[in-house]
């Protein structure tokens, strides 16, 4: 290849680029081909040459700009262009910058995401989270506020900082939750803040989750509580499910921190009942209805049978197979 | 909301030509050339094609035997000297350049490796060709210490990529397929570490019963299907059978990620707001409708929520809601998370997620097959097939071929341009898909699936996803 702008500048002369090899020559057929654009034939070509090299320079780190502008899938570019930051002594506030508008642009992309993250464990350059990167967090969220490769970062920062119980943290979860009571991304932020565990433990899951000898009912159960964390938080969820009643979310957050306190959905029996009136078969929400449901569950069969049953025929019937099939499992 | 009688229209049908037309033509021409932006992909990307036309019964038919052999031949070009596979010939920079010094630059990928194995399988290869033992040696490489795998080894064998559920499922892949239930030739090659892997799956299960990318993320369809799809690989490729309480009836794993899958259907498909979402980069589903119940009852939120109490009053003011009759909704897709509309991929993760059991030859235990039945949580029982396959057939079937996302636009000759040229759109942009899709091999039967229409065939039976893209047989 003659032509294009990295065979004509005098800066990449002293390279002679790779061509990709796609088997054609020796008789394979390849899948899935792709009809490239010559410039996307050169840029890959010399970034072969100089991955070849191992060339750490100034040069290969803005063809790595160029490649990933082309592809930023490209899983072995990135991790390329992190070995020349490090190695070259980059500013890396400068990479977040440029790193900020390729992440605008590429909304859905995971490598962005995880170089960010590549760069930010660096305690060198980061022994505290820089001031602006929470602020460009909601930036992000401003554009899609469930956009799961942001908040799996969030997530990481929060560990990798010990976050837990930065003002702004929860601020910032309230404020998204006020926006979108619907958020579910949200929610489980929130919950990850409260009642995640906050050891260095890289695996820190659900308490109880992965052990094989913890039995199910100590799944998600903390085995030290604050209760007055735990009512806040109840607290907290009742008023959302009042904004908007048929949102699921707040409605599972609330069992999730009954579990995570080792007390049942049977506390709640009073609040979820005064959203179903059993006399006069008005209801107010449905997931009321099926918290009943389960409280009703242990003990009370023919009362889970009727909860289950109203959800059946009459406010969830696209679940009607799954709501039989909770009523094959009562013991009435 | 979906108004017409389900009984007015007729049953709808699968176009199979169509869509082998569909496939044949990502199989035999080349891609647009904005497909570069998953160039990294191509791996995937034949993956999708080859299995769309094995899971449409044309591959055999539709290719030469020759064909088939010179599509082998290209997924070994993409085998690396030291085992394991590219995810494309890209990374390749010539046997004769290759040293130790720069072959983390060209490394195997997890998921590439799995896609490439099976794609073999597929065309019919004996995986004679495969470095099986270096393979083998490669993969617990990249299991980290809390049980979970990365995606590729940079310099200095350092673990590269998340702690994701992905990754975990095609390295159970691989280890399944390459391994086998006995290990046989394979006795001193250590293995991954199976107790440290399921403790890792386990505790990706949120608190509301789905699976995360990781602990304490938000649960997801797609992470699902993993988590699920890595232990049943675990499970046939062991001889222990000791029962993980995730796949074990009863248990409130179990219960909690079955009604939670359940709660994936719905009938929020966004079809009037979904109007002006063909351009941009977003090809993760939209937000489910906020409901105007929200204004009328916002209470103040703030520092003293601890103290807010809510009066009976407040909760019986509120509007009561409307029983829905059944025959005023025909279709029901999935979404792929909480509060999430409806996307075509989504039947097939969680429809596939809770696989029932049908006997057949599997794809890989086709030569070694004592047992051969299909089994993730073998409850699909409990979703409403009938309008999931309405959703499917009707609203997101494609004329070209394919599948779309989302429903597209209803009659109007304008608009029905706009909605073909949209569709077409999604065939021919370049959109990296927000998972990677595969269809669920540790679910599915290569043959003998059931002919009857009346099994869910909507879910598992099926899908095959290019980006944007799912063909249902």
């Amino acid at each position: 290849m003659a032509e294009g702008k990295y065979a004509n500048d005098p800066e990449w002369e002293s390279i002679t680029p790779i061509q990709l090899d796609d088997g054609s020559d020796s008789g394979a057929m390849p899948l899935a081909s792709i009809a490239y654009p010559s410039e996307y034939l050169e840029a890959t070509s010399y970034l072969r040459a100089v991955m070849a090299a191992n060339e750490m320079s100034e040069r290969a780190l803005r063809l790595t700009e160029d490649v990933i502008s082309l592809n930023p899938a490209h899983y072995t570019v990135w991790i390329y262009r992190a070995k020349i930051l490090f190695a070259l002594e980059k500013d890396l506030l400068e990479e977040l910058e440029w790193l900020n508008g390729v992440s605008l642009k590429y909304l859905k992309n995971y490598q962005i995401w995880h170089h960010r993250q590549v760069l930010m464990a660096s305690k060198a350059h980061f022994p505290t989270i820089p001031t602006k990167e929470l602020d460009f967090l909601m930036e992000m969220f401003a554009q899609d506020s469930k956009n799961y490769h942001v908040w799996t970062y969030r997530h990481w920062l929060i560990r990798h900082f010990k976050l837990w119980d930065l003002p702004r943290e929860l601020e910032d979860v309230e404020s998204l939750i006020k926006a979108d009571v619907r958020n579910n991304s949200a929610w489980n932020h929130r919950y990850m803040l409260r009642f995640g565990p906050r050891e260095d433990a890289p695996a820190a899951g659900m308490a109880n989750a992965g052990s094989a000898l913890s039995t199910a009912d100590e799944k998600g159960v903390l085995t030290v509580v604050d209760e007055d964390l735990v009512d806040f938080e109840l607290e907290f969820a009742k008023a959302q499910i009042v904004r908007a009643p048929e949102n699921r979310s707040p409605w599972w957050y609330a069992r999730g921190v009954l579990r995570a306190a080792g007390r049942g959905v049977g506390e709640w029996e009073g609040f979820a009942g005064k959203f179903v009136d059993t006399h006069s078969g008005d209801v107010r929400s449905s997931h009321a209805v099926e918290w009943l449901a389960d409280v009703y569950a242990s003990g009370e069969g023919v009362k889970a049978v009727e909860m289950f049953t109203l959800l059946k025929e009459k406010y969830d019937p696209i679940r009607k197979n799954y709501w039989d099939y909770r009523i094959q499992q009562v013991v009435v | 909301m979906a108004q017409p009688k389900a009984s007015a229209s007729p049953e709808p049908i699968l176009n199979t030509e169509r869509h082998i037309k569909y496939y044949l033509r990502c199989l035999k021409t080349f891609l647009p050339s904005a497909y570069i932006s998953n160039d990294s992909n191509r791996m995937l990307l034949a993956f999708l094609t080859l299995t769309g036309l094995d899971v449409l019964d044309a591959l055999n038919s539709k290719t030469t035997p020759e064909e088939r052999q010179s599509y082998i031949d290209w997924v070994y070009h993409c085998q690396v000297p030291s085992g394991g596979f590219r995810g494309f010939s890209g990374t390749d920079f010539g046997a004769s350049n290759r040293t130790p010094e720069n072959e983390a630059w060209d490394p195997a990928n997890v998921p590439a490796t799995f896609f490439a194995l099976v794609n073999l399988l597929v065309l019919g290869d004996d995986l004679a060709r495969v470095k099986r033992v270096e393979c083998l040696r490669w993969l617990p490489k990249l299991q980290r210490d809390d049980g979970s795998f990365g995606e590729v080894l940079g310099p200095g064998e350092e673990i590269e990529g998340n702690s994701d559920l992905r990754y975990c499922c095609c390295a159970a892949g691989i280890r399944f397929i390459l391994r086998g239930r006995s290990g046989m030739g394979v006795e001193e090659v250590e293995d991954i570490d199976v107790p440290r892997f399921i403790s890792f799956i386990q505790a990706c299960q949120s608190y509301d019963g789905g699976m995360a990318e990781s602990p304490y993320r938000e649960a997801h369809s797609g992470h699902t299907y993993c988590a699920v799809g890595s232990l049943e690989f675990l499970r046939r490729a062991s001889v222990d059978t000791r029962p993980v309480q995730l796949l074990s009836p009863g248990s409130l794993q179990f219960e909690t990620l079955v009604a939670w899958l359940a709660s994936r259907q719905t009938n929020d498909l966004g079809e009037e707001d979904d109007e002006d979402e063909d351009e941009g980069e977003d090809d993760d589903e939209g937000s489910a409708e906020t409901n105007n119940d929200d204004a009328a009852h916002q209470p103040t939120i703030d520092r003293d929520i601890g103290t807010l109490r809510l009066s009976t009053d407040a909760i019986l003011s509120l509007p009561k809601i409307a029983s829905i009759p059944s025959d005023t909704i025909t279709c029901a897709g999935f979404n792929g998370r909480c509060n999430k509309l409806a996307d075509t991929c989504y039947s097939f993760w969680n429809g596939a997620t809770l696989a029932v059991g049908v006997s057949g030859n599997l794809v890989f235990v086709s030569k070694t097959s004592a047992h051969s039945i299909s089994q993730m949580l073998n409850r699909s029982s409990v979703i409403d097939d009938v309008r999931n396959r309405r959703y499917l057939l009707e609203k997101t079937q494609h004329l070209v071929g394919g599948f779309g996302k989302v429903p597209g636009d209803t009659p109007g000759k304008a608009k029905q341009k706009r909605s073909l040229r949209r569709r077409i759109d999604m065939l021919t942009q370049a959109r990296s898909p927000p998972l990677m899709f595969w269809p669920g091999l540790a679910g599915l039967p290569r043959r003998d699936w059931p002919r009857s229409r009346r099994s869910c065939t909507g879910h598992y039976r099926a899908c095959r996803a290019a980006p944007g893209i799912i063909a249902v047989a």
